[in-house]
């Protein structure tokens, strides 16, 4: 009775999944979540709305960062689940979106730490060179930013397949320095952090089992896209 | 006729319109704290109300609001770190709430000649009521506030317990409870919070214990019913609801300098030109100045340099933070 039932709505995800324009619409709303507190007068939110904002939007960039890295292993693990699959479509769309949410995240910062006042950027940019926190940061969103000029098409061909590959596994680099960057954020660890990165962590330690194991009957290859 | 020259820190006129707003404001709680106050006496639980309210407050001329423009009472007790009460600034607001500040116990101990146990509402009285000043606040993560604290002077309270020649040192500590308070059944810092100042920092003119703000009791987020205030320091010295003053021998480790040692020292002065590991200290977010309010540049011990740069003559501030 209930199979047909759980097939339909699983299928149903996936059909959802696949769609680019439910998967822009979850990209864009978290940009937009911040004006609702600020609409409601929180007065925490209004005490310093800009941090509220810089805030949120490097959060974001760590969850999108976070949740495109799970795409892979997540076919690699189930290779036959649809959702799995669906999700591997929007890869280079939910990793491009990571690294808006980052350059926002350093424009509202660069803001915040001048004021507005556009001759104190040097004072700021040398500052945080001298700081680990943010020179993490900048260097992971410095990746970020040469994966996104390299995720289009035309500089695929212009490295070549495997150069590009090996480019873009930089991700890996990028993702724990986010990770360092988020933490060190606070004076104290954020538990966030675990629920952000703890499940890519334990998908990437599955993975790397998995593929020890050796050769397996040879799943369906999966529909190269983007 | 008094003749009283100006001090360095009274500012000019800058803020007439704030000033006669908050006076306004200010005459309007008095009225309604002790008209309650009274009330409340005879009427209803102390605790309601918060220890200390019903007691007047009066404005200290050298520390007078129209000097500084005093930041909004929303935001003041709205934006809060009270790690014991949740670790983002909304949370101290709501969970703090139930907490009971009131009966409320202070003791005086250590190297002292009169160790006492003290009602917050019979110290008060004992103390000789409540003053209200104007300071500048600086948090350790560059942002400010100004604050019309009330409360009174913590050189009377360190002349009350009457130190011995061999204390140098106050060792502040707060309430442990983890069955009503939350935040202290995880280890997030090694509680109870504690906090020290030098003897001679302690009786400087501008060491205040804060009862309360605007001129009501001090709301439970800020830190009821009993908060250091030391303006010309970081925030996080302004250790909250404090149940114990020890006079001590030796200087008594605070509780962010067991965290983390190579980011907050003993002395915490607010300084410019010392920055934070993670941050610079050169410059403040003015808390209440909106999206482009924009920054100050932050001054040496806060702008209380006049009052307080005696007492670390010869020190190395760079390596003393």
């Amino acid at each position: 009775m209930s199979d047909p039932l759980t097939i339909s709505r699983v299928s149903f995800l996936e059909k959802l999944l696949r769609s680019k324009a439910f998967v822009v619409t979850l990209i864009v709303l978290p940009g937009l979540w911040p004006a609702w507190p600020l609409l409601r007068h929180d007065p925490t939110v209004l005490a310093d709305p800009l941090k509220y904002v810089l805030h949120h939007l490097g959060f974001t960039a760590c969850v999108l960062l976070a949740v495109v890295l799970t795409f892979t292993p997540l076919r690699v693990l189930f290779p036959k689940w649809g959702v799995a699959l669906a999700l591997n479509r929007h890869r280079r769309l939910v990793g491009v979106s990571a690294f808006v949410y980052a350059a926002l995240h350093l424009t509202t910062h660069l803001l915040y730490e001048t004021g507005g006042d556009v001759s104190a950027l040097g004072r700021v940019f040398k500052a945080a060179t001298t700081k680990p926190f943010q020179l993490i940061g900048l260097i992971a969103f410095t990746i970020l930013l040469v994966l996104a000029v390299t995720s289009v098409n035309a500089a695929v061909r212009w490295l070549g397949g495997k150069r590009w590959k090996n480019l873009h596994r930089l991700v890996y680099v990028a993702a724990p320095l986010a990770a360092y960057h988020q933490i060190t954020a606070r004076k104290i660890f954020p538990v966030q952090v675990w629920w952000i990165f703890g499940p890519l962590v334990v998908l990437e330690i599955a993975r790397v089992i998995r593929q020890r194991q050796g050769p397996r009957p040879p799943a369906k290859p999966a529909v190269a896209s983007s | 006729m008094l003749i009283r020259s100006p001090k360095d820190w009274e500012l000019s006129e800058s803020a007439v319109t704030a000033e006669q707003i908050y006076r306004l404001r200010n005459r309007r709680d008095f009225l309604k704290t002790l008209g309650v106050g009274l009330a409340g006496a005879a009427l209803a639980p102390r605790g309601l109300l918060g220890a200390t309210a019903g007691f007047p407050s009066q404005e200290n001329p050298a520390y007078p609001a129209s000097a500084l423009k005093p930041t909004a009472y929303d935001f003041i007790t709205s934006y809060n770190n009270y790690y014991e009460f949740g670790t983002d600034k909304s949370e101290p607001k709501d969970q703090a709430k139930g907490f009971k500040t009131d009966p409320w116990t202070l003791e005086l101990a250590g190297l002292v000649n009169q160790p006492a146990k003290f009602d917050v509402n019979d110290l008060v009285k004992k103390l000789g009521g409540l003053e209200q000043r104007v300071y500048r606040h600086r948090c350790v993560e560059a942002w400010s506030m100004v604050v019309p604290w009330d409360g009174f002077p913590l050189a009377k309270l360190v002349a009350l317990a009457d130190p011995k020649p061999e204390a140098k040192f106050l060792k502040f500590s707060t309430f442990f409870d983890t069955k009503n308070v939350v935040g202290q059944r995880e280890a997030i810092l090694d509680w109870p919070y504690v906090e020290g100042l030098r003897l001679d920092e302690a009786t400087n003119e501008l060491a205040f214990i804060a009862t309360g703000i605007y001129g009501k009791p001090i709301p439970n987020q800020n830190g009821a019913p009993l908060r250091l205030v030391t303006p010309w320091k970081y925030g996080f010295k302004g250790i909250k609801a404090i149940v114990k003053i020890e006079f001590t021998a030796k200087a008594p480790r605070n509780t962010w300098n067991v965290m983390a040692p190579q980011e907050y020292g003993f002395y915490a002065n607010v300084n410019p030109n010392v920055d934070h590991p993670r941050w610079s200290q050169a410059s403040e977010r003015i808390i209440g100045a909106g999206f482009l309010g924009g920054r100050q540049a932050t001054l040496m011990f806060n702008g209380y340099e006049k009052q307080v740069a005696a007492l670390y003559k010869g020190l190395d501030l760079a390596r003393n933070y």
